[in-house]
């Protein structure tokens, strides 16, 4: 069949030779309105192949050109041009400025468009805001850039931001947008160098991510990375390197603030143990574990073609080192992408190949948590090398390991050295990910365009995880010697906690790919313009296998940390399996209809199949979408209208789907780790695994959002000020919950089930000025305000409940899914003062082990306990509003930017400061308003206090900061080799306004080590083992060749 | 114009190539075998196995102490003062209310147990095959042991619907409503018929294969059927299924009282019914159960120190000058235990649980320790209090004194029945002592309020029974509570 389809090209092509007339050369200049020449414009005679490229000077010459062919000049940036080849030979022409962003090109999904054309809401922003503010992946470097989109970065090396377009309406694990990169679906975006990104497009309303119905529910980010440009070679080297110091550091009590409260809490519960006033040592963990990080990339890039071919080459290289001791991120990313156009233009190929290796060194987070809290008293290490305990001698009351006899020892803390955990984490990781399409586009006939495109990505990860044991397990303990963990290993010699070291490895593979074919037809029927696009796609995803092995008493070299030289001493651990995979079948539709580009409307419709639904093999779901949109400018009462240069009314309604769950059928469990599904049997206790079955599949289907959305695109004043304005009112109709079954049920899995409504609305609004005062300065000031408002309803009776926020220990949470409420709400005690005395503890109703000193928590139904039918719902960390503001001003050759990123109504929880298990640490505004007996204060619990979730320790997640900061200057051309070249400095994330008591209100919950961290129901919005704030400042070069 | 439309047919039809098979959506499951599959790749033995895995569970290492041990006066929650241990400190001052996490996950830990044993029978009874009859005894002495929990703890209870196949399908019964809770008396019932069906069908212990030590025996069934009976105060039929267990030939008492606890009696000739661990690799112990109990801030064992005994029942001890069961039951501060390990004088606490103590393992997550959840020991206790609770006082002061004598005690002689079912009473506290049965034992005998007073708790009217756990009740709203919560 392809064959067949090849050969009807081929035959279309041979008829298009046409017949030889008289013809002549014509030459000319082209330049801009104030006579600059312009090298490189397109200057093309109109169906035939004569073809010029301005040369340094502007000039073209075009040979064989017969009188009333029209010539087409076009050159980026300005307004496309044509002239009708006369008597003349020679032609100098003034191309515009392009004046209006209206006239960018979008990318719609299969298809672009001009962006004055749009009936939906498309943000792009393009690739000079990508690489302005350096990150690893281009999503962290938009923060507060586009209306709508909240992006929640953490500083961690390596890490992923949190992105959700217009409101979260999903509780499930797939809360993210979808990316397609070149065409390919994906879930992420962090094997991109954001410097090859030429653009990145947000679709944010139902009907213009309607096209991607499949799994378009949280929104899609499409991504266009750069392609060649016809022309001569073109070089650049991008370079920067940075430092990055912690941001908002939260001083922490010295050590004779801690003596006295580590004494009172003693003192509060009864313990006659207590610390010496002067002590040898005060420590600032913080200043021990932090170090100052430091990041560099450097990016070489080469593009350029010729008629038929052209090309772009990327190297690029990441590095970040984190502000814990060699806790590192690398990445080097190749990218070629060449496009091909062949037989006479009628066949173009586009071919795009991605691979980026990433290597990281992980340090484990919970570092940041155990400096909060660890004893100050304890040194980093004793003078005698060995690292620092947290014990004091309670004979004493000196902060030693030393005991003499009859004097015992005590924890000071229950936590470990910090420096030493960090020192011991010897865990790394390193991916590699191919990512590539190609695609190949027949122009038909000028109006009928056929694409193919195939697009995959295939990524290997490893991990390696080497554990010290022996050595952990004497650092543990000042007192502790080798010969004792010898003696400890030789009378068990099956424990494990005495193998001299423990080795563990992980490798996946994983294998996706998509084959897309589609039509486009465009056309005009005199004031009537017609695009059609029709087609269908086939994507399997997952596929692919874990493997994990768990090995015992490697070699200490490095080198020999493998599985095989084992001592061979303890049995291995192997566990593979293979993935499920989901597969997608699709078919789309679009049209688009203008009249007089006044009117438009768009219809949409997709319908798609996704293999998760396996239980009752509901594959399919249908989602149609509209769009309407009126240019008000190009009516005649407004045509004229010196002020208004573009106004546009839009609106659109859509819905979408969602398919993010796992595999949906009945399953038995089996797991040879569970603690609860295998048993022993026999003399010899043999270990016989066993089964059971999951929580039976529901019938589930598709997560549909429906949206009614409208809004305003605006160009005002001579289009300086320009922006829009939108409404939306988004319903996911049957969100997917993850359910626990009834306590008293059969089955105990937790179990996916249709069981509520999530509401999301909101609006949008932007506004940008920009003004050309004159030859040397310009400047632009720009700002956007998004509010959301999120609301979980309707929920199935027994759904409610799902619980989540887990505080770290004693079994505390701190979210609750309920009816009323925004996702990830907050459901905690209401704490209302201080219990000032016993007496009044006795004649009030208070928690069991409430103590004076402790938080009041208020009684809310007033059945004189205090239990989980007091706790309230107390918001969300959910933003309610996000804003940026973004100032560029450029005089001469210099040029400086502010941009600024604030959110605001929202809460995050202090866990640092809320969980202890007594004898920690405290920070020193805790200390400096702590309860010290009756009548101190009856806001701030004392010394002694519980770890129950309470609003005390919930706090205002509302910051303003500054995002970055930047100073360019742009060198006097200096020789013709050199076409540009501008060195900056750039301040990141310089200034915080915040009133958060912690270290960083904004909390992903990104994690490393679980990623499973993030989440409405995960440690999203709450701060415990939450990477700090960084600053960066750094300086690059651009040059271009 | 023509050719459009024939270039627009043959694109369209090579979309058509592209998506012709619906086939494409129906994925096969890699990653856990469906349960369509389930005949090729399971025996009923894989989920009875999975039934007896319930027990090896975290919460039998850490909220089964909360409601079972601390709660009562003969132990204390133990740790840090400031670690609460979720709950552990509200259950030790019986100011624990429906939230306390403890009971709810005990409650549901105990339905769940109830939920993988009602499908492995049906499953069992689906599938056939060898030792099927034998696998659904087991499943139900697992039931029956399960359901024995939740009446004793919480009064009337749901009696969870069974399984059944229908068309291949697993059905739970539709008829029950899981709101509504059946009386005692309907629990009790089909209590004892999940065991007479287990005493009928079960090898006695020493006719099962050596590869299958550990299973639940016959005996096991008779000894739990003894002891339900003893609840509901069915004397006779508890004296006489404890005789049966007695001069089944199948069990002998240890000689020596500590010598139960230890790695070598395990499943040894006193052991009824015992909850498996395993400390080697690959480890799997009954979750962490040493580890919580174990002495905290000892230097080298680092457990976390939960469930510690009483002051009072130390005074319970000396009180019978019980110096064997005191110093088998109770690890002091300062001891040189018998295998050698001292425990440092800074321990955190000032006694630790002995009978969870595990040589080899220590502060481990995974140890070696057996719980011994049946043994003769109690069987004689419940034939001593089921005679003198007919009169029977000869009989009763017989089985009694072979317990005392092991532990060298003087036999008790001439008493009433009365002070002789104290006695008995008190000799259960002594000889049970952290083998979980105390709470129930102070709630069945009556003996609540007034030993709770001793050991300065106050015991109130709610608390013969738990709470049912709030979150049970925000899922199922018509539920009733237990009176007083």
């Amino acid at each position: 069949m392809k064959f067949k389809l090849l050969f009807s090209i081929f035959a279309i092509l041979l008829t298009s030779a046409g017949f030889a007339q008289d013809t002549k050369n014509v030459t000319g200049v082209i330049t801009d309105s104030d006579g600059m020449p312009l090298p490189g414009a397109e200057v093309k005679v109109i169906d035939k192949e004569i073809y010029d490229v301005t040369n340094f000077d502007g000039e073209f010459t075009l040979e064989g050109v017969e009188e009333g062919d029209v010539v087409d000049i076009n050159f980026l940036g300005f307004e496309e041009q044509q002239f009708t080849v006369g008597g003349n030979d020679q032609y100098d022409l003034v191309l515009e400025e392009a004046s209006s962003e209206l006239d960018e090109v979008v990318v719609v999904g299969y298809g672009t468009q001009q962006k004055q054309d749009l009936t939906g809401a498309i943000s792009q922003v393009s690739s000079e805001d990508i690489v302005k503010q350096p990150s690893s992946t281009a999503t962290q470097a938009l923060q507060g850039k586009v209306a709508g989109v909240n992006i929640t970065n953490s500083d961690a090396p390596g890490s992923s931001p949190n992105v959700s377009i217009r409101g979260l309406g999903t509780a499930l694990g797939g809360r993210d947008p979808l990316y397609v990169v070149d065409g390919t679906p994906v879930n992420d975006i962090q094997n991109i160098s954001p410097a090859n990104i030429e653009s990145i497009d947000f679709l944010k309303d139902a009907s213009s991510a309607a096209i991607y119905g499949v799994r378009a529910a949280n929104g899609v980010i499409i991504v266009t990375t750069k392609k060649g440009k016809e022309g001569a070679a073109k070089v650049n080297v991008r370079s920067f390197y940075g430092v990055k110091p912690v941001l908002n550091s939260v001083e922490m009590a010295d050590a004779g603030q801690y003596i006295t409260y580590f004494n009172e809490e003693e003192a509060a519960i009864g313990s006659n143990n207590r610390l010496n006033e002067t002590q040898d040592y005060n420590t600032d963990w913080y200043d021990e574990i932090l170090q100052v990080g430091t990041v560099q990339n450097t990016t070489f890039d080469i593009s350029g073609g010729s008629e038929d071919v052209s090309y772009f080459f990327s190297y690029d290289y990441y590095e970040e080192e984190g502000v814990l001791e060699d806790q590192k991120f690398r990445r080097s990313t190749i990218t070629s992408n060449n496009t091909f156009d062949l037989f006479d233009d009628r066949v173009k190929i586009i071919q795009n190949l991605n691979i980026s290796v990433r290597n990281e060194n992980q340090k484990p987070f919970g570092a940041f948590n155990n400096a909060y809290r660890q004893s100050p008293l304890m040194p980093v290490f004793y003078p005698n090398g060995r690292y620092g305990a947290s014990r004091y001698n309670t004979t004493t009351g000196e902060a030693t390991y030393v005991a003499g006899p009859d004097e015992s020892i005590d924890n000071m803390t229950e936590h470990g050295n910090p420096v030493s955990q960090v020192a011991f984490a010897n865990q790394r990781s390193n991916s590699v990910n191919i990512q590539g399409s190609i695609a190949a586009e027949f122009n038909i006939t000028d109006e009928l365009k056929f694409t193919s495109r195939y697009g995959a990505r295939k990524v290997f990860n490893r991990g390696r995880n080497f554990t010290d044991t022996k050595e952990i397990w004497i650092q543990t303990d000042p007192n502790r010697t080798a010969s004792e963990f010898e003696s400890l290993k030789a009378q068990n010699p099956d424990n494990l906690s005495y193998v001299n070291n423990a080795l563990s490895m992980n490798s996946s593979e994983t294998y996706k790919y998509n084959w897309d074919n589609f039509l486009n037809y465009s056309n005009s029927f005199g004031n009537h313009n017609v695009d059609v696009t029709l087609g269908g796609s086939k994507e399997q995803l997952n596929i692919g296998m874990q493997d994990d092995y768990q090995a015992y008493e490697v070699p200490s070299q490095e080198q020999y940390w493998s599985v095989r030289h084992d001592s061979g001493e303890y049995d291995n651990q192997v566990n593979q399996y293979h993935y499920t995979p989901t597969n997608f079948m699709s078919y789309f539709g679009r049209v688009e209809y203008n009249f007089d580009r006044k009117y438009y409307f768009t219809g949409t419709l997709r319908r798609d199949g996704s293999s998760t639904f396996a239980n009752n093999a509901d594959y399919w779901g249908t989602f149609p979408a509209l769009g309407a949109g009126w240019t008000l400018t190009r009516e005649n009462f407004l045509n004229d209208s010196e002020n208004i240069n573009f106004l546009k009314l839009r609106a659109s309604w859509g819905e979408l789907g969602n398919a993010n769950v796992p595999f949906n059928q009945n399953q038995i469990l089996t797991d040879p780790r569970s603690e609860n599904m295998n048993y022993v049997f026999g003399p010899g206790q043999d270990l016989i695994l066993g089964a059971n079955l999951g929580s039976p599949a529901q019938n589930l289907s598709w997560e549909i959002v429906s949206e009614f959305s409208a809004g305003l695109e605006y160009e005002l004043f001579d289009r300086r000020l320009t922006g829009s304005l939108d409404y939306y009112h988004r319903t996911t109709e049957n969100t997917i919950l993850e359910v626990q079954p009834i306590l008293n049920s059969t089955f105990a899995e937790e179990f996916f089930d249709h069981g509520a409504e999530v509401r999301n609305e909101g609006f949008e609004f932007s506004a940008n000025w920009s003004d050309e005062v004159n030859e040397d300065f310009n400047y632009s000031i720009g700002g956007n305000f998004s509010y959301n408002d999120n609301e979980v309803t309707n929920v199935v009776n027994n759904y409610e409940g799902q619980l989540g926020g887990g505080l770290g220990f004693g079994g505390k949470i701190s979210k609750r899914l309920a009816a009323g409420q925004p996702l990830g709400s907050w459901w905690m005690y209401e704490a209302d003062g201080v219990w000032q005395n016993q007496d009044e503890i006795d004649s009030n109703t208070s928690l069991g082990s409430a103590r004076p000193g402790h938080l009041k928590y208020v009684d809310q139904n007033d059945d004189g306990s205090i239990d989980d039918r007091d706790k309230t719902y107390q918001g969300s960390y959910i933003p309610k509003f996000n804003y940026g503001i973004n100032i560029s001003l450029n005089y001469k050759q210099f040029d400086l930017s502010v941009d600024g990123f604030g959110v605001g109504g929202n809460k995050v929880y202090n866990g640092l400061k809320a969980m202890r298990l007594g004898g920690e640490n405290v920070s020193a505004e805790m200390f400096e308003n702590r309860w010290t007996g009756d009548g101190s204060t009856n806001i701030h619990p004392g010394a002694d206090r519980d770890i129950e979730a309470s609003s005390y320790y919930l706090e205002d997640g509302d910051f303003f900061r500054i995002n970055n900061m930047t100073l360019g200057y742009t060198l006097p051309e200096i020789t013709d080799f050199i076409s540009n070249a501008r060195i900056y400095l750039s301040a990141q994330n310089p200034f915080i306004f915040t009133k958060y008591s912690g270290f960083n209100p904004e909390l992903s919950g990104y994690d490393p080590t679980n990623s499973d961290a993030q989440g409405p129901y995960g440690n999203s919005g709450i701060e415990r083992n939450a990477y700090p704030i960084t600053s960066t400042y750094l300086i690059g070069i651009n040059i271009g060749l | 114009m023509k050719n459009i439309y024939r270039y627009s047919l043959i694109v369209l039809s090579s979309l058509a190539i592209l998506g012709c098979s619906e086939d494409f959506l129906e994925v096969d499951p890699r990653e856990n075998i469906a349960e369509e599959d389930r005949d090729e790749n399971f025996t009923p033995e894989d989920f009875v196995t999975g039934v007896y895995g319930m027990f090896t569970d975290y919460v039998y290492a850490f909220a089964y102490l909360g409601v079972t041990e601390i709660i009562s006066d003969n132990a204390d929650k133990g740790s840090s003062t400031t670690d609460t241990g979720g709950d552990k400190d509200v259950l030790d001052a019986l100011t624990f209310t429906s939230s306390a996490t403890s009971v709810n996950e005990t409650w549901e830990h105990w339905y769940k147990t109830i939920g993988r044993a009602n499908y492995a029978i049906a499953f069992a009874e689906e599938e056939g095959g060898e030792n099927s009859e034998r696998l659904i005894a087991e499943a139900k002495f697992l039931r029956a042991y399960t359901y024995f929990f939740l009446v004793r703890a919480f009064g009337d209870v749901t009696i969870q619907g069974q399984v059944e196949f229908v068309d291949g399908e697993p059905v739970v019964d539709p008829e029950v409503n899981l709101a509504n809770r059946n009386t005692q008396e309907e629990v009790y019932e089909y209590i004892e018929q999940d065991l007479r069906d287990a005493v009928d069908v079960l090898p006695v212990k020493s006719a099962y294969a050596a590869d299958d030590l550990g299973r639940a025996t016959s005996g096991a069934a008779q000894a739990l059927l003894s002891k339900v009976h003893l609840y509901q105060e069915e004397w006779s039929d508890a004296l006489q299924h404890a005789n049966a267990v007695i001069n089944s030939g199948e069990y002998e008492l240890e000689e020596n009282y500590e010598d139960i606890w230890r790695e070598y009696s395990e499943n040894g000739s006193e052991s009824i019914f015992e909850i498996q661990g395993r400390g080697e690799p690959i480890a799997h112990g009954v979750a962490q159960y040493s580890q919580t109990q174990a002495p905290r801030s000892d230097g080298t064992i680092n457990g976390w120190g939960f469930n510690v005994p009483s002051e009072n029942l130390v005074e319970a001890f000396d009180a019978e000058g019980d110096v064997i069961r005191r110093d088998a039951t109770i690890i002091f501060r300062g001891e040189t235990l018998w295998d050698g390990m001292e425990i440092s004088n800074s321990a955190a606490n000032p006694r630790y649980n002995e009978k969870a103590y595990s040589s080899s393992n220590l502060g481990d997550a995974d140890g070696d320790k057996n719980i011994r959840a049946l043994r003769l020991g109690e069987i004689y206790l419940i034939k001593a209090e089921a005679a003198a609770q007919t009169g029977d006082t000869e009989t009763a002061m017989e089985a009694l004194n072979v317990i005392r004598e092991r532990v060298d005690l003087d036999p008790v002689d001439g008493l009433g029945q009365q002070e002789l079912i104290e006695a008995i009473w008190n000799e259960r506290r002594l000889e049970l002592a952290f083998e979980h049965d105390r709470w129930f034992d102070l709630t069945r005998t009556g003996q609540a309020p007034e030993a709770m007073a001793e050991d300065g708790k106050e015991f109130q009217e709610r608390h013969w029974l738990f709470p049912i756990p709030n979150n049970q009740l925000i899922q199922t709203p018509d539920m009733e509570q237990n009176p007083g919560w």
